[in-house]
């Protein structure tokens, strides 16, 4: 990556602040244990026992993965209950949930259950897939890696930024929320360093809709919040 | 030989870079990669490009391949075969014949596996060479490139023993993979741009292609690239084609390679032929095996690709498809579903009439086509290029040294 706004780590400390390490990630997906789901039921009770991993791989992982960003359903669950069991309803519920939104997997495995116990509650069928489209469970492994560049203040993170890859992008965005005490992203975290400068920033950032976006509209968006706040 | 400097134009300085600082602390990692042949063949085709980029990354990577007699690759056919589910015949001749020259390869090739950090056996026909190899030292991957999911019982009772004993396996797809008592990672399979099949044409030799194959580039034109296959439903195609004549003077090109080691697909073929000969607008061509320039100038001289196929792996032809900026229409099935969205990247159809109603859609909205083909071949940079392919093998190994968690480290 060769940019004027980031450059080598050497000297990474300006004043007292310190300048923000940009790191990358890269996934590999791993088939997890559960049985593969056919029907709603099977789908509650997988859900019920699958390792917290599989939920955030299901709900966070897949912008990451190679798979088309569907313009319509933004997690797995929600995606085959419209696809696979074609019941729109159940599709439109999970869809609104955000996983940011919880504290952690757990809550928001409780949440789902409750969806689809009160999905199995109001219909006189169980909604089922043809085999060939079962729901598979997975996790992912996020190796993450060091990219020697850093950020060295709030004006070059913009087109740092455009300059990263959509991983990166996703490590320090999506990923941070889950990693960081703060559940916050690394780049607000970063900026409340830099006092007034950040401050405009990490107000406009917190603002962000992101979780609908796939990583090349958050990114746009990213790069023109900055842009408006902070000028060219 | 290519180094992976010369991708730096179609994926960006930052995915090349992603490459190197993964690597960073798999520096002198001996990996072997094993498989039953060095040319012909999809895998070949990958293990080509993949070991010597590996090697420009500072892995010690390197690939060898099992010798055999007939009775042995006749065997690890129906292997071949057997585990995507067809029904075969297993004889002990078959066996004695697999293990014999297993024993063989194994004399040969131990004393190189057994010190190596990590052996990658690709597809059935080196699976034994594990339980031959008793003093290994590192990790052995199994690398399964086909729809393991229905496996003939017969086959796969006897290669179980053998494969469970992997440490880990991959798969292209979930629906592929077999239950197993190890880890099962998922790596899609990806298309070289800068291969024969899919480096940028001149337009000289595109216009030669429309020439060459008697094609009207003034009227749209359909191709269908895939073996003459029943699952590939190319009676299906005419049938939709015909339906959409009523409408729009198509042009449609059925290519495929040729078929003479297989008696189906030569009857497929003939069926074909005979189903299209009173219609000039039918182009069906049988290309050699290494006719990969052809099939990306056809590729590129069509408006719109289809692969209406009934029953499908990955479907990389649909990757190339997108690739070339074209939309794709598809059928319901396998991999293409992961890459055919319906008014994105093409249109997913279920029928020969689903096929004729979604040509004409995009015909009377030729905007859609070059939008859809953008979108098609961003969405293919992004995910199905060998750069991507590569960063999963690594991510992998770096797992396999370090054991897998949610969530690792990397040192270089």
């Amino acid at each position: 990556m060769a940019t004027r706004t980031v450059k080598e780590i050497n000297n990474s400390k300006q004043g007292n602040v310190t300048a923000f390490q940009i790191k990358d990630c890269a996934l590999i997906v791993r088939i997890s244990d559960q049985l593969p789901a056919i029907n709603l039921r099977e789908l509650r009770e997988r859900i019920s026992s699958c390792s917290p991993d599989s939920i955030y791989h299901h709900f966070c992982e897949t912008v990451l993965r190679p798979s088309f960003d569907d313009p319509e359903f933004h997690n797995d669950f929600a995606i085959w209950a419209r696809r696979g069991l074609h019941d729109h309803v159940l599709a439109e519920r999970l869809e609104m949930l955000d996983p940011y939104s919880f504290p952690n997997m757990e809550e928001l495995r409780k949440e789902i259950l409750d969806i689809l116990a009160d999905r199995l509650s109001e219909i006189y069928y169980i909604p089922w897939a043809l085999h060939e489209n079962a729901f598979h469970f997975h996790t992912a492994t996020t190796v993450v890696f060091d990219t020697n560049m850093v950020i060295e203040s709030p004006e070059l993170l913009g087109q740092a930024i455009a300059d990263m890859t959509t991983s990166s992008l996703y490590y320090h965005f999506w990923e941070a929320r889950r990693r960081t005490p703060e559940r916050r992203d690394d780049f607000s975290l970063w900026l409340e360093e830099w006092n007034d400068r950040g401050e405009k920033l990490i107000k406009a950032f917190s603002s962000i809709d992101f979780y609908f976006m796939n990583l090349r509209e958050l990114q746009t968006k990213l790069c023109t919040t900055i842009e408006n706040i902070l000028g060219k | 030989m290519r180094s992976l400097k010369e991708y730096d134009d179609i994926v960006g300085p930052a995915v090349l870079n992603q490459l190197g600082q993964l690597a960073g602390n798999l520096q002198g990692l001996k990996v072997i990669h094993v498989n039953s042949t060095r040319t012909g063949g999809g895998v070949a085709e990958i293990l080509s490009w993949m070991v010597p980029f590996m090697q420009e990354l500072g892995i010690d990577a390197s690939w060898e391949v099992v010798e055999g007699d007939k009775p042995f690759f006749a065997t690890t056919k129906l292997f071949h075969n057997g585990l995507q589910g067809n029904q075969v015949n297993l004889t002990s001749r078959n066996t004695n014949a697999y293990e014999k020259t297993s024993r063989q390869n194994a004399k040969r090739l131990r004393s190189t596996l057994e010190p190596a950090d990590i052996v990658i056996i690709h597809d059935p026909q080196p699976a034994m060479l594990l339980h031959l190899c008793p003093n290994r030292r590192g990790k052995w991957i199994w690398r399964c490139h086909i729809d393991a999911s229905r496996p003939n019982r017969q086959v796969w009772k006897y290669l179980r023993p053998y494969i469970e004993s992997f440490d880990a396996s991959i798969f292209s797809m979930a629906e592929f993979s077999r239950t197993l008592p190890h880890p099962r990672f998922l790596v899609a399979p990806s298309i070289d741009p800068l291969s024969e099949k899919n480096v940028e044409l001149p337009e000289d030799e595109i216009n030669d292609t429309f020439s060459r194959f008697n094609l009207d580039r003034e009227r749209p034109i359909l191709v269908q690239i895939s073996r003459f296959d029943r699952f590939k439903d190319p009676l299906g195609v005419i049938y939709g084609y015909r339906l959409l004549k009523r409408f729009s003077p198509v042009q449609l090109v059925l290519a495929g390679g040729e078929a003479d080691d297989d008696p189906e697909g030569a009857k497929v073929l003939k069926e074909v032929r005979e189903s299209a000969k009173e219609d000039p607008d039918i182009h069906i061509l049988l290309l050699p095996s290494d006719a990969h320039r052809t099939i990306n100038a056809l590729q590129r001289c069509a408006d719109i690709i289809v692969q209406k196929s009934t029953r499908e792996g990955f479907g990389l032809t649909v990757t190339e498809g997108l690739w070339k900026g074209k939309p794709v229409i598809g059928g319901y099935v396998g991999g293409i579903l992961l890459q055919v969205i319906n008014h994105h990247t093409g249109f997913l159809v279920n029928s020969p009439e689903g096929l004729a109603q979604r040509v004409r859609y995009l015909l009377g909205h030729p905007e859609m086509i070059t939008t859809m083909g953008e979108k098609g071949r961003e969405f293919v940079r992004e995910n199905f290029l060998l750069t991507r392919h590569l960063r999963e093998y690594l991510t992998l190994m770096t797992g396999l040294r370090r054991g897998f968690s949610n969530r690792l480290i990397a040192t270089g």
